[in-house]
C-alpha cells in the first residue's frame, strides 16, 4: 500500500519536470511574450512596406534565348507607305453611311489577302458578365454560358493568319490591335498602321519560327471582350452547332452573309475559324492621344484578373527594346495623388539620409535611393499594389492570362498630334520597329515563359520587387496571429482551480472542448457571410431598380440575415469563463488562414487586408472590460478599437477613401454597389474576401467589442 | 437477482433517454440527407466530380462508367488502364452510370441535355447517400454499444461518476452526425466517388464485430478488403474485438481489482479470450471470400479472368502506377525517385504500414475499436491514392471516443490545419494547373502538411488514450486504498 501511495505522490508532484524540446520551449517563449512579439512583428511589417521601393532590383532578361535587339530591323519605308495607304482607305470612308463598318471590314481583309496571308472574319455575340461565385476554383471554361443572347449586340473581328515558313505551326504569336470598325478615329486608324506595317514585313520574313496571328478586334462593344470571346473560341471547340449557328442566322436575318463573300485579294477569306498553335506571348498595341507630353511613350499594362502578372521577362524585353533601341519614354502606372502627399517626401528624406550614413559607414551598403526615386516608386508601387488587389484587368491582355498566355498592353501616345507626313512616318516607324524586335524576341523562345518572375509589383518600368521580398513583410504582418490565438487559447483553458480540488479529480469527467462553442459561432458567422456574397446574384434580378435601391434591399437583408441567425444561436446559458478569449482566438485563426489563403490568390489584396484586420483583430477586447478598469490605456484601446472598426466596415471604408480621395461632396449610396458590381463581374477573388472573410471577420471583432463577460 | 434487474431498468431507462436525444439526431441526420440532395441538385457549378481531392484513379465514378462501357462492348473492363475497381461494384453502380453518359454524347440540345443528367446523376448519388445514411446509422449503434459496455465496466471498478452524466447526445450520436456532417464526406457523397460504399463497409465491420456478429462482421470485412485493400488490416482489431468484446479499460485494472477484494492472487479472472466466436469468425471469412471470388469470376469471366483482376486492382494499388497528383505523398516521390530505386521504396513505404500494426496491437489490444480506428488513420495516410472519403471516415470514428479524448492536446490546433489545408489545398491546385503561376511544390507542400497533420492527429489521441488509461488505474489505485 505505501509504496503504491509513494507512488501516487511521486506522479503528483515531479520533483522534476522534463525538459520539452528546444523547438516547443521556443513556441512556449513566443506565446508567453505573445503582445512584445506581435506589437514588434506588426510595426516590421509596416516598415518592410515602406521599404519596399528602396528594395527593388533592377530588372534584367533573365531568358537567353530572347536576345532582344540583337538583329538590326527589316522594316522599310515601303511598309508604312502601304501602311498608310491602308488607314487613308479606311478614314475616308463615311462614317455617317450604316454600312461602313462592314466596307471597313472589306478593305482590311482585301489588304491582308493581297499580303497573301489567310483572312478569316470571326462573328461574337458580347454578353454581359455573369456572376459565378465559384468561376475562380474552376477551369475557364465551366463558367461559360453559351445562352442565347439578342441579334443586335453581335461584332466581328478580323484575324490574319501568317503560317511561319520554318515551322510545324504548333506555336504562335498574337498582335492584337482594337478597332471599332463604325466609327473614324485617327489614332485607332493610326494603330492599324503600326499593326499592318509590321504584319505586311512579317508576311516576308524568312526567320518567323511561330506564326504570327493578327486580331483585329472589334472595339464597340469594349475591348476586352471582343478579345475574350475570340480567345474563348479559339481554345474551346464547339461541337454541337447550336451556338455559332444562332450567330449565324443573326448574320442572315441582317443580309450580312460574310462567309459567301467572294474574295477579293490573292487568298480566300475562309469562313470557318482559323486557329494556329499554342499561344507563345501576345502583344495589344494602342495608340492614344494624350496632350501636353514632351516626348513619344509607351505606357505598359500588365496586370490581368485577380492580380495576375505576366512573365516580367515580357515587359523587360519591351523595356529595353523601347529604351535603348526606339528612345521611346516608358511609362507604368501610377498614383500622381501620392506626389503630393507631403510625408512621403520625409519619409524619402528620411531613408535618403539614413542610406547616404549607412553608405558612410560601410561603402558597402548601397542601400541609399534618392528622394525623388523613393516617392516615385512607392507612387508607383502603390498603382500596382491597388491595380493587382482590384483583380480587374487593366486592358485586353487579361482575357489571355486566363488561358495562361503572357500579354501585354502598349499603349503608345505620340508628342503631338501629327499633321506632318514625315513625322507621322517616323513616329509609326519607331513603333512598328518596336513590335518587330518584340516579336523577333519572342519568336527565338525555346519553351514557354518560364525563366523570370510571374509574382512581383512593378516599382517603375526598370525596376520589381519580386515575392521573396514583398512576402518578408507580410509574413511579418500576420506572424502574430497565430501566436496570439495560441497564448488566447492557453489563457482560456487553463485547468480551473477547482479542477485540483482532490475530490473532483477522483472522477472521470465527461466534458466537451471548450473552444466548441466558440467555433460554432464563428462557423455561423463565416456561413451568413456566405450568404451575404451570394444576396447579389438574386437582387441583381430584381428589374428597373437603381444601385442605390440594390445596396439598401442588400444591407437590409444581410442585416435581417445576422438577426436571424443570432436569435437562433443564441446560447441560453451564462457566460463562461474564458470564452471571449476563446472567440477571440477563433476569430483570429478564422483571420489567419482567410488572409493565408488570400495571399496565394492575390497578394496585394491579402496585403491591403492585413493591414486593416491585423490591429483590429489582435485590439478587440470586450468594451465593458476596459470600461471596468478606467485608465488612460484602456481609454486609448477604447478609443482606437471604436475608429478601427468603424473604418473597417466595407461601405464605410469605401467612402472614406473615395471622400479622401474625391471630397466628401457628392457621396451616393448606390456607388457602393457599382464598385462591387464590377468586381463580380470580372470575377475578382476580392469580392469573395471582402464577402467571406473580411466581413464575417469584421462582425466577429464586434461581438468581440460587445461581448458581455 | 434484484441487483440484475435494477440495471436493467437503468439500461432501459438510459435507453429511453438515448432516444429522447434520438431526435435530436434524427432530425440532423435528416437535414444531412437533405443537404445532399440540395448539393445534387446544383452539380455543374461545383465540378466536384473531377477534383483530385474526390476522384482518385480508383475512386472516380468516370473510370467506373468508362469501365462499364468497356464491358458492355465486350471488352474487358481493365483494358487500357482505365477502372481499378471491383467487378461487383461494377454491375452495381454500372448501370446507373451508363444512362447518364450515353445521353451526355446523344442528345444534342443543351438545355435538354443538362436536365436529364441531372436526372441520371441523381439516381447514381441516391446510392452514395444512402451509403452514407447508413454507415451513419450504424456508427451511431457502434457508438452506442461501445457506450454502454464502456459504462458497465466503469461501473463495475466503481469509477463512474453519475452527478456529471452528460445530458446532451452521447458521443455514438456525436460520431454518427461528425460523419454525415463533416465536408469530406459530403464532397465525397456529392462529388460521386465510390469512397461512400467503401466506408459503408468498413463500418459494417466494426459494427458486426462490436455487437459480436460474427457472420456481418466477416462480410463487412471481406467486402471493404474486397473493394480497397487496406481494410485488410482491420482483421486484427475484428478479431480482438469478438475475443475480448468492446473497448474496455485495462485488463490489469479487472485483475487487481479482484486483488484487492480478495486478496488472493490465484483466484485472480482474466478476461477471456472467447476462440469460438473467432473460429466462427474465420469460417464465415472463408465462406465469405469464397463467395466472393465466385461472383467476381462470373462477372469477369467472359472477357478477362480473375488473375488480370487481382493484377489490376491489387497489383495497381500496390505497385502506385498511376502518379497522377493526389492529396497523398506517394505519387511526388515515386515521380521523382530514380527507377530502379522504385521496388524497394514500394516495400519500405507498404511495410510502414505493417511495420506499426504488432506494437499498436499489443499495446492498443484492450481498446479493439480505437485500434481499429488508429490503423484506418495511419492507412490512409501512406495510402497509394487516398481521398477525402479517408479523412471523412476517420474522423467520424474519432468522435466515438470523445469521451475518453477529452483532454487531447492540440485539439484547437488540428481542427485550424485540417480547416486551412483543406482550403489551401485547391487553391494550390488552381494555381498550379490553371494559372500556371504556381508549379507541383505549391500543391505537394499542403499535401506534406496535411500528412504532418494526421500524424499530430494519430499520435495525440493515442497518446491521450493512454494517459487516460493510466488516469483510471490511478483512480482505481486511490479508490482501492480507501
Amino acid at each position: 500500500m505505501a509504496k503504491v501511495e509513494k507512488k501516487e505522490v511521486a506522479a503528483a508532484t515531479p520533483p522534476w519536470k522534463p525538459k520539452p524540446r528546444p523547438i516547443v520551449r521556443l513556441g512556449i517563449v513566443l506565446i508567453s511574450h505573445s503582445l512584445l512579439v506581435s506589437v514588434v512583428c506588426c510595426t516590421a511589417g509596416i516598415v518592410a512596406l515602406f521599404l519596399l521601393p528602396m528594395l527593388a532590383k533592377n530588372t534584367y532578361i533573365s531568358e537567353n534565348a530572347l536576345m532582344p535587339g540583337s538583329a538590326s530591323s527589316m522594316l522599310s519605308n515601303h511598309d508604312i507607305s502601304e501602311a498608310e495607304r491602308l488607314a487613308k482607305d479606311l478614314t475616308s470612308l463615311n462614317s455617317g453611311a450604316a454600312d461602313a463598318g462592314i466596307e471597313r471590314r472589306r478593305v482590311l481583309a482585301k489588304y491582308l489577302s493581297d499580303l497573301g496571308v489567310e483572312v478569316g472574319y470571326h462573328k461574337f455575340q458580347s454578353h454581359q458578365n455573369q456572376f459565378h461565385p465559384l468561376h475562380f476554383f474552376s477551369s475557364p471554361d465551366s463558367g461559360l454560358s453559351r445562352e442565347n443572347g439578342s441579334c443586335s449586340s453581335y461584332g466581328i473581328n478580323v484575324v490574319g493568319i501568317i503560317r511561319a515558313p520554318q515551322a510545324d505551326g504548333k506555336e504562335a504569336i498574337v498582335l492584337v490591335t482594337p478597332f471599332n470598325f463604325r466609327k473614324n478615329s485617327s489614332s485607332e486608324a493610326l494603330s492599324i498602321s503600326i499593326g499592318y506595317a509590321v504584319f505586311s514585313l512579317l508576311s516576308r520574313v524568312s526567320w518567323l519560327a511561330k506564326d504570327i496571328i493578327w486580331l483585329v478586334a472589334d472595339s464597340q462593344y469594349g475591348e476586352y471582350a471582343s478579345v475574350a470571346s475570340w480567345l474563348r473560341d479559339y481554345h474551346i471547340p464547339v461541337f454541337s452547332a447550336s451556338s455559332s449557328h444562332n450567330a449565324d442566322s443573326c448574320f442572315e436575318g441582317n443580309n450580312i452573309n460574310l462567309s459567301r463573300e467572294e474574295s477579293p485579294g490573292r487568298t480566300e477569306i475562309s469562313s470557318g475559324f482559323r486557329r494556329a498553335g499554342t499561344m507563345a506571348a501576345a502583344l495589344v498595341l494602342k495608340v492614344t492621344d494624350v496632350k501636353g507630353q514632351l516626348e513619344d511613350t509607351l505606357s505598359v499594362y500588365a496586370e490581368a484578373s485577380n492580380g495576375q502578372m505576366p512573365n516580367l521577362d515580357l515587359i523587360n524585353v519591351v523595356n529595353y527594346l523601347a529604351v535603348h533601341r526606339q528612345g521611346l519614354r516608358v511609362k507604368v502606372e501610377k498614383f500622381l495623388s501620392v506626389l503630393t502627399w507631403e510625408w512621403i517626401w520625409v519619409l524619402g528624406d528620411t531613408l535618403n539620409f539614413i542610406g547616404k550614413v549607412a553608405g558612410s559607414l560601410n561603402p558597402e551598403w548601397k542601400f541609399g535611393i534618392s528622394t525623388p526615386d523613393y516617392v516615385e516608386g512607392t507612387a508607383t508601387l502603390a498603382s500596382s499594389l491597388y491595380r493587382q488587389a482590384l483583380g480587374i484587368p487593366t486592358g485586353p491582355h487579361g482575357a489571355f492570362r486566363d488561358f495562361q498566355v503572357d500579354a501585354i498592353t502598349l499603349e503608345i501616345s505620340p508628342k503631338v498630334v501629327y499633321t506632318n507626313q514625315g513625322r507621322r512616318n517616323e513616329f509609326i516607324l519607331r513603333s512598328a520597329r518596336l513590335i518587330e524586335g518584340v516579336v523577333r524576341s519572342v519568336n527565338n523562345l525555346l519553351e514557354k515563359f518560364h525563366q523570370s518572375f510571374f509574382l512581383y509589383l512593378l516599382t517603375s518600368p526598370a525596376k520589381f520587387v519580386s515575392v521573396g521580398v514583398y512576402m518578408i513583410g507580410f509574413a511579418l504582418l500576420v506572424a502574430p496571429l497565430p501566436l496570439v490565438a495560441a497564448s488566447l487559447y492557453v489563457d482560456a483553458n487553463k485547468p480551473e482551480p477547482s479542477s485540483q480540488d482532490p475530490k473532483q479529480k477522483l472522477q472521470i469527467n465527461f466534458k466537451p472542448w471548450k473552444w466548441l462553442s466558440a467555433a460554432k459561432q464563428v462557423f455561423t458567422v463565416h456561413a451568413w457571410g456566405v450568404f451575404v456574397s451570394l444576396l447579389p446574384y438574386f437582387i441583381s434580378q430584381i428589374p428597373n431598380s437603381t444601385p442605390a435601391a440594390h445596396s439598401i434591399i442588400w444591407f437590409s437583408l444581410s442585416t435581417f440575415g445576422l438577426l436571424v441567425l443570432y436569435l437562433i444561436t443564441k446560447s441560453p446559458s451564462k457566460p463562461q469563463k474564458g470564452k471571449w478569449e476563446n472567440l477571440k482566438s477563433l476569430t483570429i485563426s478564422a483571420v489567419f488562414i482567410g488572409l493565408l489563403l488570400m495571399s496565394v490568390v492575390n497578394f496585394a489584396t491579402a496585403q491591403i487586408g492585413a493591414l486593416v484586420l491585423v490591429p483590429a483583430c489582435l485590439l478587440a477586447q470586450p468594451l465593458k472590460l476596459d470600461i471596468r478598469t478606467a485608465s488612460l490605456k484602456t481609454f486609448l484601446r477604447i478609443a482606437t478599437n471604436v475608429f478601427i472598426s468603424f473604418v473597417a466596415f466595407p461601405p464605410a471604408g469605401f467612402f472614406i477613401l473615395k471622400g479622401v480621395n474625391e471630397g466628401f461632396g457628392n457621396m451616393d449610396v448606390g456607388e457602393f454597389w457599382t464598385w462591387l458590381e464590377s468586381l463580380w463581374a470580372w470575377n475578382s477573388a476580392t469580392y469573395i474576401y471582402i464577402g467571406m472573410v473580411h466581413l464575417p471577420c469584421w462582425v466577429l471583432c464586434l461581438q468581440i467589442l460587445l461581448h458581455s463577460c | 437477482m434484484a441487483t440484475a434487474n435494477t440495471e436493467e431498468e437503468k439500461s432501459k431507462s438510459e435507453q429511453q433517454k438515448n432516444h429522447g436525444g434520438g431526435g435530436g439526431f434524427t432530425r440532423w441526420a435528416v437535414l444531412a440527407v437533405i443537404f445532399r440532395l440540395i448539393l445534387i441538385y446544383f452539380p455543374g457549378n461545383l465540378n466536384l466530380s473531377s477534383r483530385p481531392e474526390v476522384s482518385t484513379p480508383l475512386t472516380s465514378i468516370r473510370r467506373l462508367a468508362e469501365g462499364y462501357w468497356l464491358k458492355q462492348s465486350s471488352m474487358s473492363p481493365y483494358a487500357g488502364s482505365m477502372y481499378h475497381g471491383s467487378p461487383l461494384l461494377l454491375s452495381v453502380l454500372g448501370p446507373l452510370t451508363v444512362k447518364r453518359t450515353i445521353l451526355t454524347y446523344s442528345v444534342a440540345n443543351a438545355e435538354l441535355k443538362g436536365s436529364l443528367v441531372t436526372f441520371y446523376a441523381v439516381g447514381c448519388s441516391l446510392v452514395f447517400v444512402l451509403a452514407d445514411l447508413i454507415s451513419g446509422i450504424l456508427i451511431r449503434a457502434t457508438g452506442w454499444k461501445l457506450q454502454m459496455t464502456y459504462r458497465k465496466s466503469l461501473k463495475s471498478l466503481n469509477l463512474l461518476n453519475k452527478s456529471t452524466d452528460s445530458g446532451g447526445l452521447s458521443s455514438g450520436d456525436i460520431a454518427a452526425l461528425v460523419y454525415l456532417w463533416n465536408p469530406f464526406t459530403i464532397v465525397a457523397c456529392v462529388g460521386l466517388s465510390t469512397s461512400p460504399v467503401e466506408n459503408l463497409f468498413t463500418i459494417l465491420t466494426l459494427y458486426g464485430a462490436a455487437t459480436g456478429i460474427a457472420p456481418l462482421a466477416a462480410f463487412g470485412w471481406v467486402m471493404a478488403t474486397h473493394l480497397s485493400l487496406y481494410p485488410a488490416i482491420l482483421i486484427i482489431p475484428v478479431i480482438l474485438l469478438l475475443g475480448y468484446g468492446p473497448d474496455a479499460p485495462p485488463s490489469k485494472l479487472f485483475r487487481s481489482k479482484e486483488n484487492g477484494k480478495v486478496g488472493d492472487d490465484t483466484s485472480s479472472q482474466d478476461i477471456i479470450f472467447s476462440w469460438g466466436r473467432v473460429l466462427h469468425l474465420l469460417v464465415w471469412t472463408s465462406m465469405w471470400s469464397v463467395y466472393v471470388l465466385v461472383l467476381c469470376s462470373i462477372s469477369v469471366k467472359q472477357h478477362s479472368s480473375l488473375q488480370e483482376m487481382f493484377q489490376r486492382t491489387y497489383g495497381f494499388i500496390l505497385t502506385v502506377e498511376d502518379l497522377s497528383p493526389n492529396i497523398g505523398v506517394l505519387w511526388y516521390f515515386f515521380a521523382e525517385v530514380f527507377d530502379f530505386f522504385r521496388d524497394f521504396f514500394l516495400i519500405v513505404f507498404h511495410s510502414n504500414i505493417l511495420f506499426m500494426i504488432l506494437p499498436l496491437a499489443i499495446r492498443l489490444k484492450h481498446r479493439p475499436c480505437f485500434l481499429a480506428f488508429v490503423y484506418i488513420a495511419i492507412s490512409s495516410m501512406l495510402k497509394s491514392y487516398p481521398s477525402v472519403g479517408d479523412p471523412a471516415l476517420y474522423l467520424g470514428l474519432l468522435g466515438l471516443f470523445l469521451d475518453e479524448l477529452a483532454d487531447m492536446q492540440f485539439s484547437f490546433f488540428l481542427f485550424c490545419g485540417y480547416v486551412g489545408v483543406s482550403l489551401l489545398s485547391p487553391v494550390m491546385h488552381n494555381l498550379w494547373i490553371w494559372r500556371g503561376t504556381g508549379n507541383a511544390n505549391f500543391y505537394y507542400a499542403t499535401a506534406m502538411a496535411y500528412a504532418c497533420f494526421q500524424i499530430v492527429l494519430v499520435v495525440e489521441s493515442v497518446s491521450s488514450m493512454l494517459n487516460h488509461d493510466r488516469k483510471l488505474m490511478k483512480l482505481s489505485a486511490s479508490k482501492l486504498q480507501k
